[in-house]
């Protein structure tokens, strides 16, 4: 809530105080306060009639799949051929891949790289695909590589139609919107096995269980930048006489391009999210290899692969976006400067005598002398960490004692509270939160995501014989908000920093890159080690994961602030510490919020991973699903969906937040 | 912007143009591709003929997909019989692929046999598609017998001899050595794995009225992390874990003694009524193949029914693997070699 009063400053033209602004709060508050009453004193507990039975129609629908997945018509017309038209698309790029050899390959990400983005991205790109080489992993790389391309193809051309249809109308954008964030928020553990009988084993339910993860942001990202082409720019092309397609694909396409560039990133990002749970189908990628080095309790096994798997995604991403930040010094060799065809000729040429050079030398695998295996190194270096990190770190002691600090002073207070509270105090207290947020609409809206987790169902099992899915989703919730609080306490001074030095940008780069993509099953056993099964491990596991957008964002948001009010403040004597927290952090506001509430998503994006630690709660519900698919696959939904619930409401409030108080108006 | 547009017209063609080029270098590279498992398949020891390439490919010479689930025992059960009926002809593809995924794959015949399944946890698996549906059928027992148990690291019990047996956890007093953040400071903790395996700690838990509470590490690294944590720390450490595992060569474990298992508890569990408070049952560990395999490759049919390893050679092929650092395929190659009588009878 500290949050929401921080934008005290910018809400200067808001009628808050004043005699008039006194009487407009009567009501909302005796409202509120008559419900928390009615509340608290009716039952504590999610009563048993408001029970829909969604977990019994999953579970019928599941059996029903299971009894007529070779027979019908559905499977065996439809779902069947799409399944062999992805296997086509994943082996043809394979064998593009395979024909042109590695040095081919080489040559074509630094080709591709040259041509969308300069020399930076040529050598960023194919640097990133040699040290795959040189690790020693290129052949399921390229497994990996073929499911990914195929992937985020698949997933932009769904999502970048979509993302125009819903920047063209507002009640696409309002319907698409949770199907969105259903698809990003639901754990994947949830549909992976009904997608494994929809489409098969091996790549293509891998391919859809990464479509299913990457069309978000594609959707997302179009909209926002064709809706934030100026609307200058639309009349010009209107009064010129442009037809509606003509519009859009030469003056809102082109203008949009940054963002949509940006979509493709954050496509990209997410795709690769999902690589190591999409193995688990039978791919014999780089995932799988993570997988086998964690069924050996092998960091060093499992970090090498999941290395391979950041440098595939920073090499796409660099040479698909391009280096982002315009570069500060100049270039160390000047290059000849060809025009834009003479340079796609000796690109694509290099490529060709790359591979035709590959081909003649019979070059096939990797030279075993140019390979390095750096496993032992990291056994080595994860060992250190476990000796001395756990204990007898001064002052705080190690992790040990941070575990045990946050389980039992901070995790257990809190779940104890939230289970506590009669739950439609909860309800109302969050619509309440939600109405000084924004006001009714999101208000209605939150309080109809949280009743309708209280429409579930109990889920079996525990020692009465049920547990409560909304004592499970307070659990949850006290540890989203513990790990959501953590890390923005640590991702906003890095942000800070990051926004206010280059170097600092530079150096946090990589870091940020690899703690965003590096598959969290590489990390869960020092986790494991360090913070021992449990709630603190999972939290810890969250925060790795959800601080890099906030920094990324605050660092962004800092350095677009114009630099006029910037010099006026310091001509004003300001001194460095007040032109930053009264110039810089407010007019950076937005972005900082944005950041935050990327932040939460991706918090409640690993509530199924911190399950894998020790967490339980929803997570580990949901996660059953997949274990036990035809006994559980039901109440997994249904915590899937409780999930996918929390996180709409958190989203709405924070995003509410970050709107300026005009822009409220007006919605 | 028209430049721009000449320049992507540009790449697609040349894309294309390089593709054709390589392309037509690389064809008789394509055309030996398959012909690569023939060699593969001789090299096999006990190998008589390699299949015949296109024409008249014997029956079988189809190709069968084996899967191989995240344990070791899994890799040693495909890998033998990998080598086996690629002597006789039969090239298989081994398949990494999640327990649960397997018996999907199954259904619609794109896996054909998992050699190795541990009935407790996939009853309703069984049910559904060898009783039900139809569309896997039991290939029989593989041999070897594994039991789920409640252990403890062998100090635990060296220190407090009591602990061997359930009896020995009623003590909240003992019980409080195993607490942990996540237990509280008055019951003690015990550990269950990853959720698919099958459990019914909490029932136990509950009927036999221990000071324990039930927390789940969510996942096989949880477990191991734990124990190798409550070995290097000698902090006690209480939890489900089986056998064969690979981790029981290398740490020191002893399984606590729970109530002998009974018929009321078979029933109960059965029954699900929440009554269990028996040790667990042995698991008999059983072979599952897709409906279609008998039509599709008899041979292979056959040698996988007739499939057989006992306890004490599953665990000599996995000791390779696990102790001796082999990778499985070379494991495999190297037992059966050595034990071409065994072999033999399979395919007999």
């Amino acid at each position: 809530m500290a949050l929401a009063t921080a934008s005290g400053p910018s809400n200067a033209t808001a009628p808050t105080f004043g005699v008039a602004g006194t009487r407009r709060w009567i009501l909302p508050v005796a409202a509120f306060g008559l419900l928390a009453i009615v509340a608290i004193a009716v039952n504590p507990n999610v009563p048993s009639w408001m029970d829909i039975g969604l977990q019994k129609w999953v579970r019928d629908r599941y059996m029903w799949t299971v009894q007529n997945s070779n027979t019908s018509w559905i499977f065996t017309s439809v779902f069947n051929p799409l399944s062999d038209a992805i296997n086509w698309m994943v082996e043809s790029v394979q064998w593009i891949l395979r024909t042109l050899r590695w040095p081919g390959v080489l040559a074509l990400f630094a080709a591709i790289g040259w041509m969308t983005a300069g020399i930076r991205a040529a050598v960023s790109g194919g640097l990133a695909m040699a040290a795959i080489a040189v690790l020693d992993v290129w052949e399921p790389a390229m497994v990996t590589l073929s499911i990914m391309v195929t992937a985020v193809s698949i997933a932009l051309v769904i999502g970048i139609p979509l993302g125009i249809w819903t920047s063209r109308s507002d009640r696409a954008e309002r319907v698409l919107r949770g199907f969105l964030d259903t698809a990003q928020v639901m754990p994947a553990f949830v549909y992976l096995i009904p997608v494994t009988i929809f489409f098969g084993i091996k790549y293509p339910p891998a391919v859809i269980a990464t479509v299913i993860y990457a069309v978000p942001p594609a959707v997302r990202l179009t909209s926002l930048g064709l809706r934030s082409v100026p609307t200058v720019m639309n009349e010009v092309g209107e009064s010129f006489g442009c037809t509606s397609w003509q519009q859009l694909l030469k003056v809102q396409l082109p203008m949009a391009r940054s963002t949509i560039l940006l979509g493709l990133n954050q496509v990209i990002m997410m795709a690769f999210g999902i690589v190591v749970i999409a193995s688990l189908l039978g791919a014999d990628d780089l995932g799988n290899l993570v997988l086998k080095g964690l069924q050996k309790n092998d960091v060093g096994a499992a970090f090498v692969p999941g290395l391979g798997i950041v440098l595939l995604a920073v090499a796409l991403d660099r040479i698909s976006t391009g280096e982002r930040s315009t570069p500060t010094r100049p270039p160390l060799i000047k290059l000849p400067t060809v025009d834009r065809r003479t340079g796609t000729l000796i690109a694509l040429g290099t490529v060709v005598v790359a591979a035709a050079i590959a081909k003649l030398a019979d070059v096939t695998a990797i030279p075993d002398a140019l390979t390095v295996d750096i496993s032992g190194t990291i056994n080595d270096a994860v060992g250190w960490v476990q000796d001395n990190l756990r204990k007898g770190v001064p002052v705080i002691g190690g992790t040990q004692a941070i575990n045990d600090f946050l389980v039992t002073d901070v995790l257990e207070p809190l779940r104890k509270f939230l289970v506590w509270l009669p739950w439609l105090l909860v309800v109302v207290v969050v619509a309440g939160i939600a109405y000084l947020s924004k006001g009714w609409r999101l208000a209605v809206g939150c309080s109809a995501c949280l009743l309708l987790i209280g429409t579930m169902g109990d889920i079996p099992g525990g020692a009465d014989g049920r547990t409560h899915l909304w004592d499970l989703s307070m659990d949850t919730l006290s540890q989203v908000l513990v790990a959501i609080v953590i890390s923005v306490a640590i991702a906003l001074p890095l942000g800070v920093w990051a926004g206010r030095s280059d170097r600092a940008q530079q150096v946090m780069r990589p870091f940020l890159d690899t703690a965003q993509v590096m598959p969290q099953f590489v990390y869960l056993i020092p986790v494991l080690f360090l913070f021992g099964v449990g709630r603190g491990a999972g939290v810890v596991a969250s925060v790795i994961y959800a601080i890099p957008p906030c920094i990324r964002l605050t660092g962004l948001g800092l350095r677009e602030v114009p630099y006029t009010p910037r010099e006026a403040a310091i001509s004003f004597g300001a001194t460095e510490r007040q032109e930053l927290v009264k110039v810089q952090l407010p007019l950076a506001f937005r972005s900082i919020m944005l950041g935050i509430n990327q932040t939460i998503l991706m918090v409640l994006a690993t509530v199924i991973i911190a399950a894998l630690v020790g967490a339980g709660a929803l997570g580990l519900v949901a996660y059953e699903g997949f274990t036990k698919p035809i006994q559980k696959i039901g109440q997994s939904a249904a915590a899937g969906l409780s999930i996918v619930f929390l996180a709409i409401v958190l989203d709405r409030i924070t995003q509410a937040w970050g709107t300026s108080p005009d822009q409220q108006r007006r919605s | 912007m028209k430049t721009h547009r000449r320049s992507v017209k540009l790449l697609a063609a040349s894309l294309a143009l390089t593709g054709l080029l390589v392309a037509c270098g690389s064809d008789d590279e394509e055309t030996t591709d398959p012909g690569t498992e023939a060699p593969a398949a001789t090299e096999a020891p006990g190998a008589t003929e390699a299949p015949a390439e296109g024409g008249e490919t014997p029956t079988s010479g189809e190709g069968i997909v084996l899967a191989v689930n995240p344990w070791t025992g899994s890799a040693v059960n495909a890998n033998v019989a990998k080598v086996v009926l690629e002597s006789l002809g039969t090239p298989v593809e081994l398949l990494d692929i999640d327990e649960n995924a397997t018996w999907v794959g199954m259904d619609d015949g794109s896996i054909d046999a998992v050699l190795e399944v541990w009935p407790s946890g996939h009853a309703a698996d069984y049910e559904t598609y060898i009783t039900g549906k139809q569309s896997v059928v039991d290939l029989g027992l593989l041999g070897p017998s594994a039991k789920i148990g409640w252990y403890v690291p062998t100090f635990v019990v060296e220190e407090h001899p009591e602990l061997a047996t359930w009896e020995g956890f009623q003590d909240p007093e003992l019980a409080k050595l195993f607490s942990t953040a996540e237990s509280g400071d008055d019951l003690g903790q015990f550990l269950m794995g990853d959720p698919s395996y099958v459990t019914f700690d909490e029932q136990i838990i509950a009927n036999l009225e221990l000071p324990l509470k039930y927390v789940v590490a969510g996942s096989e690294a949880g477990l191991i992390t734990s124990i190798q944590q409550s070995i290097d720390e000698k902090t006690p450490l209480l939890l489900q874990f089986w056998q064969p595992h690979w981790l029981q060569s290398k740490v020191e474990l002893t399984e606590v003694k729970l109530p002998e298992v009974t018929e009321e508890c078979l029933a109960s569990a059965a029954a699900g009524d929440g009554g269990y408070a028996c040790d667990y049952a042995v698991d008999e560990l059983y072979k599952a193949a897709s409906a279609g395999l008998e039509a599709k490759n008899a041979t292979a049919f056959k040698v996988l029914k007739n499939l057989q390893l006992t306890t004490d050679q599953q665990n000599e092929i996995a000791a390779m693997i696990d102790s001796d650092g082999m990778a499985p395929a070379e494991a495999a190659a190297a037992w059966v070699a050595a034990n071409a009588d065994v072999v033999a009878a399979w395919s007999a």
